[in-house]
């Protein structure tokens, strides 16, 4: 054991090694360490490069606040972690660290020039430095900052990890498992609430893991921490522990992060790496303790210097002294018992100095009897040491006058400038905060939410009031949930409790101007820098927090926002409160992004639907594309063709002969009541009334607004029930907007919707031979032009099965749409696609369909139209029901912009040079004038692979309907295509092709 | 991640079974061709931004389906009631009042 | 997860030591919308479908769950469904109502065994443990609609359409892995 590691102190288990790498070193340390705490038992402190001026850092922290020791770890092949923080990574064997923002190494780092530069980088230098050029943003500046800057390097790999989340109801949620949160949990959970505790470390205990000395109810503090916390859970409550609140949401939703595998050398199968829970809690209780400060002096960021309750928890927790000579600087009575517990431990301390003029007698007495030397009334002015504090610079003040300044040797600093209740969860709840002078600190005052906070977060000080509030806290969420609770009342002894100051920077002799004294050590934020914002007219905390980064790096301002705020208001000659503290968000410790997206990554990202075809689609080599959340088949490829050879085949093979595509897609709603009618009239801008039973209709779908929003055929199936069809992706909302008109508008209707999608197959063929095709196969109705004409729809039986057929075409060719209950959708194919061999029957997909029916000018809604776009300007008045007293869209429609001259109205393009124009592409009338050009409108549908022979396109054209014959064009990078306005119908005008 | 109140189904769920409608108490005219340019526009397009108490729709639609007003207060965010389609504007001093 | 659902195997879908995953034998599916008195409707179906929303009833081989103020869901054997619709029929004139074939549109999972409330935490908000025994509820998993019939303290059967089947079961069978790799 090295001469750091105390042997008898600490939880760690010295007799289980564990060994891991740093930078490629191999170090040992014991069962429960951190790397932080492995680490500083090897003597190290050094672990990492600062952000902006790569100075060499060290922890100055034991836990989720710190900001410093940020590594890299690797835990086995793909499985790269950058910041994470060595003070709450555990170790196992195997383990792989690395330090961070170093070139070429860490003990050598040619970034640190930055440092040297200091005067030149404060606050607000990238603002000022590289406004000018403008030129050189793009290309100079932008690249050496981003190369320059950033925090670790993001993992290459894909993570191989998984994620989990889960939804979690309890009566009560408690927030820290330190000794508030403990004694609110007993409360609750002794009148039988169902209560969750959760905390950040490996193990339940909190602020009691550091201070092994304190007696609770008689027992030595671990001791009554391992029973009562068995009693607890044997009260049934749920602790959860490596698990962090990182956001506290709405009415009592707050979000937690379990991490479960990364402190294990062997991934155990099926286990997610981490868990992200929505907990939803009756009351929350949020004892999350309080945050050393540190103190502001020059050199206060070297490795060595670190927090003075942090080296007490190194050592109570992990048996690990930080330093064997350390010198103690603070303003708070709770640094001189780190100092007695290090020197019993065996360390020499080799001075407390103390800001204050005189302290607690008994800490003197304390001080005296372990002959450490006390210096009250002074300040630290300095440290040195290159990569280690070997030094530190203390000097009188009296007076408001700082003395000359005497060094002291030393191989630690252990500072504390009082303590900052942790609030950040507080603040997520919009909780509002009381400045307390006595304090120097906010503390929480009134929240929205069915919460209480307890213990060390509302300030109280040392574990008997922790346990006593946590105590008067659990029972007032007992009583706020129905139940009284009695008091419980814990004795403790041997606790440590005290005072002290909130300081800005320490006084010093040195120019202001020149101390570099950080206040926000991830990013890199000087005293200085706070200054210099104010000087140069930031007046809002906000303002100073984004000019100078303070509290904006991924620690959010644990350590450094009430130091900051404090120097702030002193520059801005106001008291804190009127200076304000900027808003914590979440969440509170940097959080994975696999966490939040849990089991949704992979093939699990998002649903993908699928009809009853689409597995006899993929077995013949089917293109898809998604629509919506389906997946379609997009084109059949056969061997060797290019998507475009395999459309043009299937367009072809459609118009020559027959060709099937699987439609199961559309959206389908059943309306049926005695109101069917009126409520179908109500809401499509066509008439219906006279529509008769066994006969569909074309139906246009508009929003109030006069703009269409949906199209699709619907069949009378009898008096009072219609089958409506929608666009794939517009089923939902169609169905939404249906409900929203019915219950809210028209509630009077007697009628109901069914969403009948899924509940239908449906098989469309297309072309000449399709009524062939289907007749042997149909019962129930004949196939001719007089029994079963264009737009009929009947109820019958296909091949067997019970079908609703639909004599519709969408190619231009003749069409049926056989519907068939969805189990049979696959039968139903397979049947036609044997009986369809001998007509060369030919599969054809999503890009086939548009194709022919660009052909015949019909509209795709969402492609054609862009929500701006009425049934006039589509070319479509002839399905507005102009009789009709009203229906959805029919006042918009008269609305005065949407009957003005010169709206964007759909007509078909044929470019001149005989090419295909690019969808998206803009128009314009005159191509010589002047740069911005007037755009007219733009190309919406074009193809070039279809049966006219010739690319064709449609597009929205200002005026176009009254354009028909004129020359537009549509410039392109390399040239400006001409093309001439047609009508919207390229193929077969005359519909002569519709006839069986 | 609120927690609302349907009144069909006379339970608070999460916010994740329901979908926001807009503002509540906008009814449609009946005669819609009878409106003026102006007045239709404001059926159409103006709505209130209203800071406090907001009156509005929300549908529960991974529920029972059925669309009903609330009243939320924007800065809280808090609900002060749900209420069924149809019913009348409930009396915003009563609810405030409830509150304190 | 990308098999079709046509591909699933019979018998359980996943197993575990915390919960087991089948899907539940076809069956006619029927929804029903009405309003109104509701006794003509009783009197043909032999079960009531009075009480709030969640409630369910059974008469013989029919099941009733109520999702909505005016919305049932009925099930039934496949082959009772001619019958149901042809027995409703001619209430229409009087007590016209909205009868729709719906059992192409759904599949059911039966998910059970000691874990399986906890299983359903995984993509349901709400609490499942405020849906009793007995009764049920439409709600959402995974983002997608279902409805849930509780049977049994550890025994549930969602219905969903069927072409989000894969997905969901997809996520019913890494969290029964889950959970059963959990020690507890």
């Amino acid at each position: 054991m090295s001469q750091y590691r105390v042997s008898g102190r600490g939880r760690v288990d010295t007799s289980r090694p564990v060994s891991f790498t740093f930078d490629g070193k191999t170090f040992t340390g014991a069962q429960g360490d951190t790397v932080a705490s492995a680490l500083l038992a090897n003597g190290v402190h050094l672990m990492g490069r600062s952000f902006k001026y790569h100075r060499p850092r060290g922890p100055v922290a034991a836990g989720s606040e710190e900001p410093n020791a940020l590594i890299g770890t690797r835990r086995g092949a793909g499985r790269f972690e950058p910041n994470t923080r060595a003070t709450v990574q555990e170790i196992w064997d195997g383990l792989q660290t690395n330090s961070q923002n170093k070139y070429p190494s860490l003990k050598f780092d040619v970034g640190a020039v930055n440092d040297a530069a200091y005067m030149l980088f404060s606050a607000g230098f990238y603002y000022k430095t590289f406004m000018w050029p403008r030129s050189f943003w793009d290309k100079v500046y932008e690249p050496f900052i981003r190369g320059a800057a950033g925090l670790g390097v993001s993992p290459t790999e894909e993570d191989p990890d998984h994620y989990a989340s889960r939804n979690m109801h309890c009566d009560v949620l408690i927030v820290g498992a330190g000794p508030s949160g403990l004694a609110a949990a007993r409360a609750a959970a002794v009148e039988g609430l169902k209560v969750v505790l959760v905390d950040e470390s490996p193990e339940a205990g909190g602020t009691l893991l550091s201070e092994p000395q304190v007696k609770i109810d008689g027992k030595p503090a671990w001791d009554w921490l391992a029973a009562e916390v068995e009693a607890l859970k044997a009260l049934g409550v749920k602790i959860m522990t490596r698990t962090t609140a990182i956001a506290y949401y709405h009415q009592n939703m707050v979000g937690l992060c379990e991490k479960l595998t990364d402190h294990l050398a062997t991934l155990p199968a099926d286990t997610p790496r981490e868990r992200l829970w929505r907990v939803r809690a009756g009351q929350v209780v949020l004892a999350q303790g309080a945050l050393e400060k540190p103190l502001v002096f020059h050199g206060n960021d070297r490795p060595g210097v670190m927090l003075a309750g942090s080296a007490q928890t190194y050592l109570n927790r992990y048996g690990v002294l930080v330093g064997t000579r350390p010198v103690v600087v603070t303003s708070h009575d709770s640094a001189w018992y780190a100092a007695f517990d290090l020197a019993d431990a065996g360390a020499k301390v080799q001075a407390i100095v103390d800001i204050r003029e005189g302290v607690h007698e008994a800490l003197l007495t304390e001080a005296r009897a372990r002959g450490i030397p006390v210096k009250l009334s002074h300040t630290a002015t300095a440290t040195s040491g290159r990569l280690r504090v070997s030094k530190i610079r203390v000097n009188p003040v009296r007076g408001g006058q700082v003395g000359s300044g005497t060094e002291i040797d030393c191989d630690a600093v252990l500072m504390s400038g009082g303590w900052t209740p942790s609030l950040h969860l507080f603040s997520h709840t919009k909780g509002s905060l009381a400045w307390n002078d006595d304090l120097t600190t906010f503390l929480p005052e009134k929240t929205p939410e069915d919460c209480v906070i307890a213990g060390a977060s509302r300030g109280l000080w040392g574990v008997e009031a922790a346990l006593r509030d946590g105590a008067e806290k659990g029972r007032e969420v007992v009583a706020a949930l129905g139940k009284s609770g009695a008091s419980v009342a814990y004795a403790v002894a041997d606790d440590r409790t005290g005072t002290g100051v909130s300081m800005k920077e320490l006084p010093t002799d040195r120019s202001p101007g020149k101390a570099k004294a950080f206040v926000d050590y991830q990013n890199d934020v000087t005293a200085k820098d706070l200054r210099l914002a104010v000087r140069e007219g930031m007046r809002s905390i906000e303002h100073v927090k984004r000019y100078t980064t303070n509290g904006m790096a991924t620690d959010q301002g644990k350590m450094s926002n009430i130091n900051g705020l404090n120097i702030a208001s002193d520059a801005l000659g106001k008291k804190q409160p009127q200076v304000g503290l900027t808003t914590f968000r979440p969440p509170y410790t940097p959080t994975t992004f696999g966490a939040f997206a849990g089991y949704h990554r992979g093939s699990h990202f998002e649903v993908t639907r699928k009809t009853r075809i689409d597995e006899w689609a993929a077995q013949h080599g089917a293109a898809f594309e998604p629509v919506g959340q389906w997946r379609r088949a997009w084109y059949f490829p056969k061997a060797g063709e290019s998507m475009d050879d395999a459309v043009r085949r299937e367009c072809a093979a459609t118009r020559e002969s027959l060709g099937i595509f699987d439609a199961s897609t559309l959206g389908k709603i059943e309306v049926v009541g005695p109101d069917a009618v009126e409520f179908m009239n109500r809401m499509y801008t066509n008439p219906w009334t006279k529509l008769g039973v066994g006969r569909c209709r074309y139906g246009l779908l508009c929003g109030d607004d006069g703009f269409i929003r949906d199209d699709g055929v619907i069949g009378r199936m009898g008096q009072d029930r219609f089958h409506v069809t929608t666009t794939t992706g517009g089923a939902a909302r169609v169905l939404n907007m249906m409900e929203d008109y019915l219950q809210t508008e028209w509630p009077d209707l007697n009628v109901w919707l069914t969403s009948t999608t899924e509940q239908w197959a449906t098989v469309a063929l297309n072309g000449p031979n399709a009524a062939k095709l289907l007749a042997p196969l149909v019962e129930g109705v004949e196939l001719t032009e007089e029994a079963f004409p264009h737009m009929s729809c009947v109820e019958c039986t296909v091949a067997g099965m019970p079908a609703r057929l639909f004599r519709v075409s969408f190619t231009g060719e003749i069409g049926f749409e056989v519907n068939v209950p969805a189990p049979m959708g696959r039968q139903l194919w397979e049947t036609l696609w044997d009986a369809g061999q001998q007509y060369g029957i030919t599969p054809y997909g999503t890009e086939t369909m548009h194709v022919l029916r660009a052909e015949k000018g019909y509209i795709i809604v969402g492609q054609d139209t862009d929500g701006t776009v009425t049934p006039f300007d589509a070319g479509m008045g002839w399905a507005v029901g102009k009789a009709k007293p009203d229906f959805v869209g029919k006042r918009g429609l008269a609305r005065p912009d949407l009957v003005a001259k010169g709206r964007k109205q759909l007509v078909g393009l044929l470019s001149e040079d005989g090419s295909k124009l690019e969808e998206g592409a803009q128009i314009v009338f005159d191509p010589k004038q002047p740069i911005p050009m007037k755009m007219v409108g733009h190309v919406t549908s074009s193809y070039d692979v279809g049966t006219t022979g010739r690319p064709i396109a449609l597009a929205l054209v200002e005026g176009g309907h009254d354009r028909l014959g004129e020359i537009v064009h549509i410039p392109m990078p390399d040239r400006t295509i001409a093309a001439k306005i047609t009508g919207t119908v390229f193929f077969d005008p005359e519909n002569a092709r519709l006839k069986i | 991640m609120l927690l609302i109140h349907c009144p069909y189904c006379n339970e608070t769920l999460p916010e994740v079974e329901f979908a926001y409608a807009g503002e509540a108490h906008i009814a449609r005219p009946v005669n819609p061709s009878e409106v003026s340019d102006a007045d239709w526009e404001a059926f159409l397009f103006l709505r209130d931004n209203v800071k406090g108490p907001h009156y509005e729709r929300w549908r529960h639609l991974h529920g029972c389906g059925r669309f009903f007003n609330a009243v939320r207060d924007t800065v809280s965010d808090k609900f002060l009631t749900t209420y069924e389609a149809g019913a009348p504007r409930p009396d915003l001093a009563s609810l405030t009042e409830r509150l304190k | 997860m990308n098999a079709p659902i046509s591909s699933f195997a019979s018998g359980p879908l996943v197993e575990t030591s915390a919960a087991r995953v089948s899907q539940s034998a076809p069956c006619g599916r029927l929804s029903l919308r009405a309003r109104g008195d509701l006794a003509p409707f009783e009197a043909v179906l032999g079960l009531s479908l009075g009480g709030p929303i969640g409630a369910r009833a059974t008469a013989g081989e029919t099941e009733s769950i109520r999702l909505g103020p005016d919305e049932w869901m009925l099930h039934c054997p496949v082959e009772a469904v001619a019958g149901l619709e042809a027995a409703l029929a001619p209430l229409y004139g009087s007590h016209p109502h909205s009868l729709v074939d719906v059992s192409g549109r759904e599949t059911s999972f039966v998910i059970e065994g000691p874990r399986a409330s906890e299983l359903l935490t995984m993509g349901c908000p709400r609490d499942i443990e405020t849906i009793l025994p007995g009764s049920g509820r439409r709600t959402v998993f995974d983002g997608v609609t279902v409805i849930l019939w509780r049977d049994a303290a550890d025994r549930f059967r969602m219905d969903l359409w069927h072409s989000f089947a894969p997905h969901l079961l997809h996520l019913l069978e890494t969290g029964s892995r889950e959970l059963a790799a959990e020690s507890l």
